[in-house]
C-alpha cells in the first residue's frame, strides 16, 4: 500500500504524479480501495465499494496515460460518490432501506462527466436516508447506520453527505461528490475539517440524481483543498439539455487553469456579524483567528449584515413543499413508515398539508430575497462567516435538541441559490475542526474558491489529518 | 398489504373525509388539539411549543385533523403526538412569511434562469438607449 501522505495528497499533487508517470491509477486506487475496506466499514463511510468497477477505470487510465492520452487533472483520481447518483447496474439506495434493491440502467451526469474525465470512482457514499428531506432527529437516520467522525469516533460528521465527508476526512479517496439542499455540503464539510463547494443552483447537472427539493438541490465536490474544488467543479459544471434547471451554457460552464490563478482579483469580504445567534466558545476562537488572517490578507474586510425578513421560513416552506410532492407516493402509501429515523416517518404527512398558497408565497419572497441580496453584493465580493457555530456533535445527540437553531446565512444562500465554500480554520481544544463559509453571489463561484484559495495560501489547517489506526 | 391511500376515493369514502374534515370548524380548536386555552390570548401548545395566536391555532388544528382523516390509521399514539407538535411548529413559519408585505406585482421566483435572463434584457435594454 502508498504511503498514507501520499493518500492524503491533493488531486493537485497526485494529478502532477500521475502525468509524469510516477504514479500509477492502479496503484493509487489500490491503495485507497484497500483503506477504505479497512477504515470504511469502521466509520460508516460508505454504502458499498465498487472494487471491480474502480479496478477497471483505474486500468483504462493507467493504459491511457502510458500511450501519451492524459485527459486533464481527474484522469486516474479515485473518488467516492454519494449514494443517491445513479450508477448504472449498481444499487443507488439513497440512503433508505426502502430503495435498498434500487439499481438504475444509466449514470447520473455527474458520474458520466467524471467518466469522461478519467476519474475512478471507487464507491457510493453512505448518506442520511433520502437526503434528510423528511426530517431526522438521529445520526443514525441512515441504511448505514450513523457516520463516525474521522477526528473522533463517537462524534457525527453531519448530514446529509455524511459519507463523503468522513471518506475525505479520512483519506479514503482524494475527493467526494456530495450535494446540498441546505447546509447538506456545508455541514459535514466543516464537522470533517475538508473544503466543500456549493455550486450555485444550476451549474451542476441533476439528472440521474435523487430529487429532493426542485429548486434548491446543488451537486458539489468535496476535497483537500479549494483548489481541488476548482479542479473537480471545472470537470462537473455545465449546462445540460437535459435536466431543464440547469442555467444557460454561457452560465453554466466553468473552466479552472491553475495558470489563470483562479482570476485573481481583490476581493471585498464582507465579515457577517448576525450568521449565527450564538457561537460556541470552542469555535470562537479559531473564527477570531480566522478573521485576523482575512483582514490580513484581503484588501478589504468589513462588517455585514444579512437581510432581516421570513426568508428561513421562506426556504422551509419550500423545502418541505418540494419534498413532499418528490415523494408523494412514499408518504401516501405508507411506506415512509420504513425509514428509520422517528420523524422521518412521519413530517410527510404534516408537509403534504401545506397549501399551494403558501408554498406560491415563499416562492415570491425569494424573487424579494434575490434583490435584496444582489444590493448586498454591490458592496461585497464575498461573505464570510462561521460554517457551522459549533463543532460536530456526539453521535446520539438528538438533533432536534442540540443541533436545531436559526440559520439564517443557510437559508438565504440555499433559497437564492448562492454559492458557498467551507474551508477548516482552526480547530477546537478537544481537536475537532472548525469551519469558515464564504458566501458570494449568484454565479460567482469563483469569488468563493478564490477567497478559498488565499485563505489557504496563508494558512494549513486544510492539511491537517485525524490520527487513523 | 396495504391499503393505498392517494388511490382514487370511493364517493362515501370521500364524503366520510370531508365530514371529518368540516368538522374542524365546528369543534373548538383547543379541544382538538388539547390545548389549554388561554381566555382569549395566545396559546401554548406545551411547555417547549410555539405561541400560536387563536387563528393560528385553529390553522394548526385543521391541519392535525386533515393528517389524522387521512392517515391516522397507520399512525400510533406516539406518532400522532408529533404529529400534533409539528403541525404547531409549522405555524409560525406559515404566519411569518404571510405576514411579509408583498404587492400584487411581486411574482415567484422560481429557477434562477430567469433571474439572468432579467439581467440580460436590462443590460440589452440600457446598451440600446431605451428605457
Amino acid at each position: 500500500m502508498l504511503k498514507e501522505s501520499l493518500l492524503y495528497a491533493s488531486v493537485g499533487e497526485l494529478a502532477k504524479q500521475i502525468e509524469s508517470k510516477q504514479l500509477s491509477p492502479v496503484e493509487l486506487t489500490e491503495s485507497y480501495l484497500e483503506r477504505s475496506e479497512k477504515l470504511g466499514s469502521r466509520l460508516n463511510a460508505y454504502a458499498r465499494l465498487t472494487p471491480t468497477v474502480a479496478l477497471e477505470q483505474a486500468k483504462i487510465a493507467e493504459k491511457e496515460i502510458r500511450r501519451g492520452h492524459y485527459r486533464g487533472p481527474l484522469h486516474g483520481i479515485p473518488y467516492a460518490a454519494k449514494d443517491l447518483l445513479a450508477v448504472k447496474g449498481i444499487p443507488t439506495t439513497w440512503g433508505a432501506k426502502t430503495y435498498a434493491d434500487q439499481v438504475f440502467d444509466y449514470n447520473a451526469a455527474v458520474i458520466e462527466h467524471l467518466k469522461n474525465v478519467g476519474a475512478v470512482m471507487l464507491g457510493k457514499a453512505a448518506m442520511i436516508e433520502l437526503a434528510g428531506g423528511m426530517g431526522y432527529t438521529f445520526a443514525s437516520a441512515s441504511l448505514q447506520g450513523e457516520t463516525k467522525n474521522p477526528w473522533n469516533t463517537t462524534c457525527w460528521t453531519c448530514g446529509s453527505s455524511s459519507g463523503s465527508g468522513a471518506i475525505v476526512a479520512a483519506g479514503l479517496a482524494a475527493f467526494a461528490i456530495g450535494t446540498e439542499t441546505w447546509g447538506s455540503i456545508v455541514c459535514p464539510s466543516a464537522f470533517c475539517g475538508v473544503s466543500g463547494l456549493r455550486p450555485t443552483y444550476g451549474r451542476v447537472s441533476r439528472r440521474g440524481a435523487m430529487a429532493l427539493s426542485y429548486s434548491m438541490d446543488k451537486i458539489g465536490p468535496m476535497a483537500r483543498s479549494a483548489e481541488d474544488c476548482a479542479r473537480i467543479f471545472a470537470a462537473i459544471a455545465g449546462h445540460d439539455p437535459l435536466d431543464r434547471s440547469t442555467l444557460p451554457v454561457d452560465r453554466a460552464a466553468f473552466t479552472y487553469s491553475p495558470a489563470a490563478d483562479l482570476k485573481s482579483r481583490p476581493l471585498r469580504i464582507g465579515w457577517l456579524t448576525n450568521a449565527w445567534k450564538e457561537v460556541d466558545p470552542s469555535v470562537k476562537k479559531a473564527l477570531d483567528a480566522a478573521h485576523k488572517a482575512l483582514a490580513q490578507h484581503f484588501p478589504s474586510v468589513r462588517e455585514a449584515s444579512l437581510p432581516e425578513g421570513p426568508w428561513e421560513d421562506a426556504a422551509n416552506v419550500i423545502l418541505s413543499t418540494e419534498v413532499s410532492s418528490a415523494f408523494s407516493g412514499l408518504i401516501r402509501s405508507g411506506r415512509v413508515n420504513e425509514l428509520t429515523d422517528p420523524r422521518g416517518q412521519i413530517a410527510g404527512y404534516v408537509n403534504l398539508t401545506i397549501s399551494g398558497a403558501d408554498y406560491n408565497t415563499a416562492l415570491r419572497l425569494r424573487e424579494i430575497l434575490q434583490g435584496k441580496m444582489t444590493e448586498l453584493f454591490d458592496s461585497y465580493d464575498v461573505l464570510a462567516a462561521a460554517s457551522l457555530p459549533l463543532p460536530a456533535t456526539p453521535l446520539n445527540l438528538d438533533l432536534d435538541k442540540g443541533l436545531s437553531f436559526p440559520d439564517p446565512l443557510g437559508g438565504i444562500g440555499n433559497l437564492c441559490g448562492l454559492p458557498a465554500l467551507s474551508v477548516p480554520c482552526g480547530f477546537t481544544e478537544k481537536k475537532l475542526p472548525v469551519g469558515l463559509q464564504f458566501v458570494a453571489k449568484a454565479g460567482d463561484d469563483m469569488a468563493v474558491l478564490q477567497a478559498g484559495k488565499i485563505f489557504q495560501q496563508h494558512t494549513d489547517w486544510h492539511r491537517k489529518h485525524p490520527t487513523l489506526n | 398489504m396495504k391499503k393505498r391511500i392517494g388511490a382514487v376515493l370511493s364517493r362515501r369514502e370521500f364524503a366520510r373525509r370531508a365530514a371529518l374534515l368540516s368538522a374542524t370548524s365546528v369543534v373548538s380548536p383547543a379541544a382538538m388539539l388539547d390545548l389549554p386555552s388561554a381566555g382569549g390570548g395566545d396559546y401554548q401548545v406545551d411547555a417547549g411549543g410555539p405561541k400560536l395566536s387563536p387563528e393560528g391555532q385553529a390553522e394548526a388544528s385543521a391541519r392535525y385533523q386533515q393528517v389524522l382523516s387521512l392517515y391516522g390509521e397507520r399512525l400510533n399514539d406516539e406518532q400522532k403526538t408529533r404529529v400534533k407538535k409539528m403541525c404547531a411548529e409549522l405555524q409560525p413559519a406559515l404566519d411569518h412569511i404571510r405576514s411579509y408585505e408583498l404587492e400584487n406585482g411581486n411574482a415567484p421566483a422560481l429557477y434562477l434562469k430567469p433571474l439572468y435572463e432579467r439581467e440580460k434584457r436590462q443590460q440589452s435594454t440600457s446598451a440600446n438607449g431605451k428605457p
